[in-house]
């Protein structure tokens, strides 16, 4: 098990890697860049934009600017924000929290709804219940979570007169403000999230239901309760985590829009607002930060397979 | 001379044969398809009729979707706007019907390209593994790990809000995706003894690709598209919807979402009408796809 942990480490850095070049790339390679933008209308001349540009090292050859990039980064240094001069690594801890509460509070509201009502569809299998609930997860599939959001606010305010307070507040700050601000967002990206999650808790416990070993612990009189929840579901744990881990994608994407509907400073719109005014450092330290939250999720759910299943831990 | 006759007959005559008994197939299994899948035949039929709207737009819809009508602004749904009217005083109805034509040419040229690039890079990797294998996989398996939509607004973000960007930005989500299916599919085929029968007789790599990798791995191909399509809508959507995707005044259903946002409470039919199209369009392949599944790959359902 340590031995395949470290090999997966070993990957998910490689995968960082190229990633890091990758987004170093194409950022370069888009015309426009923040020396052009910032002097745009200042009648700055040729000779005055080189040498903004070489005072923030955009005039180095692309693959000495990576290389440089790469080796701050592994110290530690992110660099600094081409626009404010603030170091990009205080701008990106200042966002982070935002996001990963939503992202968090979103998976757990995901879960509670999704496996429950999985193993009950998996259960009454081709019942009333059963279709009417798989309805509803295609639904909840195909519901774009900005509508959702739309919907939501518009409903509350027209029926209730109720808008979450504007201004964003954290947990430590002031607790109630911050959850009517979160709750919202939290809900519409759960609702997509627990819908995939309803349909593989489903096709994987049936799976299971159907396999031999449930016959044998039936055969031996084992109670309906005790089949389903510690034989059936534990034994599709393993396709559920991965589906999860797999979803945290989704999630992290979904953040953008939400933060942007409901106005919470979240990492997303940090990437948005940067990516307008070309501000490389930061955009390329907030995709890698989604890509690396990504990897560890994924890495987490490795790890977790071993504890959900001896058999993986002992190979 | 009537060697020759013969020699260019015969063959003749076996391909058509050939090719009648395929239609008649291929016949037989929509029948199937129609009487065992109820619901994905009724989808089906939904995103026809959805391409019937964009085709016909223009007798469709009774206004001009970008015409600005000062004398209705932000009207009611009545009989005349039966979806009511935006901040300028245009047609909902009509900009709905519209946005049909851009919600299908993003998600089609999005999944055409991806299978076309995904088939491509899939099949390399996947016939010639090693370090060829090596390398395109590690590149797809760094761009899956960007969340798609974050990698989306990058991309899109900085070529520009245009649609064709949108495309680019969309398929190079949808790529690695395809080329996945494609190199798995491969990898399995590889293996089989048809092939190794094939290349025992001298086949090329080629002809193996094309005559026994590709007729192999039609069923996952069809169903991730249908799946793809949705998804491509949705992300076309959210792209716009935050500004960065079709730029106005096209009647992307994103943008009118993200123009509803501000008259949320004084107009709430702007927030209505777009989503639910978008979400039919959206259920529609998403269950094509479901349907799809169990109908050609009973082993990957449930």
């Amino acid at each position: 098990m340590a031995e395949y942990i470290i090999k997966r480490l070993i990957y998910s850095v490689l995968v960082l890697l190229i990633m890091t070049t990758f987004i170093f790339v194409v950022m370069r390679a888009v015309p426009g860049d923040v020396v052009t933008l910032q002097l745009a209308n200042s009648g700055a001349t040729e000779e005055q934009m080189a040498a903004l540009k070489s005072e923030l090292g955009l005039d180095k050859g692309i693959t000495t600017q990576l290389g440089e990039w790469v080796s701050h980064a592994v110290q530690g240094d992110l660099g600094t924000s081409l626009w404010s001069g603030k170091a990009v690594s205080d701008v990106i801890f200042e966002r982070i929290p935002v996001t990963l509460q939503l992202a968090v509070m979103s998976m757990i509201l995901a879960i509670i709804i999704g496996i429950p009502v999985g193993v009950i569809s998996a259960v009454k299998q081709n019942t009333l219940i059963d279709h009417f609930l798989r309805v509803i997860s295609v639904g909840g599939l195909s519901i774009p979570n900005f509508w959702l959001g739309l919907i939501l606010l518009t409903g509350l305010s027209l029926a209730l007169n109720w808008i979450p307070p504007l201004g964003y507040q954290s947990f430590a700050e002031n607790p109630i403000v911050n959850l009517q601000q979160m709750l919202l967002p939290s809900i519409c990206l759960a609702i997509t999230l627990s819908a995939s999650i309803v349909r593989m808790t489903r096709s994987a416990v049936l799976d299971v239901l159907h396999s031999e070993f449930i016959r044998t612990v039936r055969s031996k009189g084992a109670k309906e309760w005790v089949v389903i929840f510690k034989h059936a579901l534990r034994n599709s744990l393993v396709s559920v985590i991965t589906l999860i881990g797999l979803q945290v994608g989704y999630l992290l994407g979904g953040t953008v829009v939400l933060e942007s509907i409901f106005s919470l400073p979240g990492l997303g719109n940090l990437i948005y607002e940067s990516v307008l005014s070309r501000d490389y450092p930061i955009v390329q330290a907030a995709v890698l930060m989604f890509g690396t939250m990504f990897l560890l999720v994924n890495l987490i759910v490795d790890v977790m397979y071993g504890w959900v299943d001896p058999r993986i831990r002992t190979r | 001379m009537s060697q020759v006759q013969l020699d260019t007959d015969l063959p003749k005559g076996r391909v058509t044969a050939g090719r009648n008994l395929h239609l008649k197939k291929f016949g037989g299994e929509c029948k199937r398809f129609i009487v065992t899948q109820k619901i994905g035949f009724v989808s089906l039929l939904v995103i026809l009729l959805v391409i019937l709207v964009a085709v016909f737009a223009p007798i469709i819809a009774p206004f001009d979707p970008v015409a600005q009508n000062r004398e209705a602004i932000l009207a009611a749904p009545e009989p005349q706007f039966f979806m009511g009217t935006d901040d300028l005083g245009r047609d909902v109805f009509s900009r709905i019907v519209y946005g049909s034509r851009i919600s299908l040419l993003v998600g089609f040229a999005t999944v055409v390209i991806s299978i076309f690039l995904g088939i491509l890079l899939g099949m390399v990797s996947g016939y010639f593994g090693g370090i060829v294998d090596m390398v395109i996989q590690r590149i797809m398996d760094a761009i899956m790990s960007i969340p798609a939509l974050i990698l989306a607004l990058f991309i899109a973000a900085l070529l520009g809000p245009a649609i064709q960007n949108v495309i680019i930005a969309l398929t190079i989500i949808e790529v690695p995706r395809f080329a996945r299916i494609v190199r798995g599919e491969m990898l399995r085929i590889r293996e089989t003894n048809y092939v190794e029968a094939s290349r025992s007789v001298g086949a090329n790599a080629v002809r193996i690709i094309f005559k026994h990798g590709l007729p192999n791995m039609m069923a996952p191909i069809i169903v991730m598209s249908s799946l793809a399509f949705g998804q491509t809508i949705i992300a076309e959507a959210s792209l716009s919807f935050l500004g960065i995707g079709t730029p106005p005044p096209n009647p992307s259903w994103g943008l009118m979402l993200s123009d509803a946002s501000r008259y949320m409470e004084s107009a709430p039919w702007l927030v209505l009408f777009p989503g639910l199209a978008l979400s039919l369009l959206v259920l529609a392949f998403n269950l094509l796809g479901d349907a799809l599944r169990d109908f050609l790959d009973p082993k990957m359902s449930a």
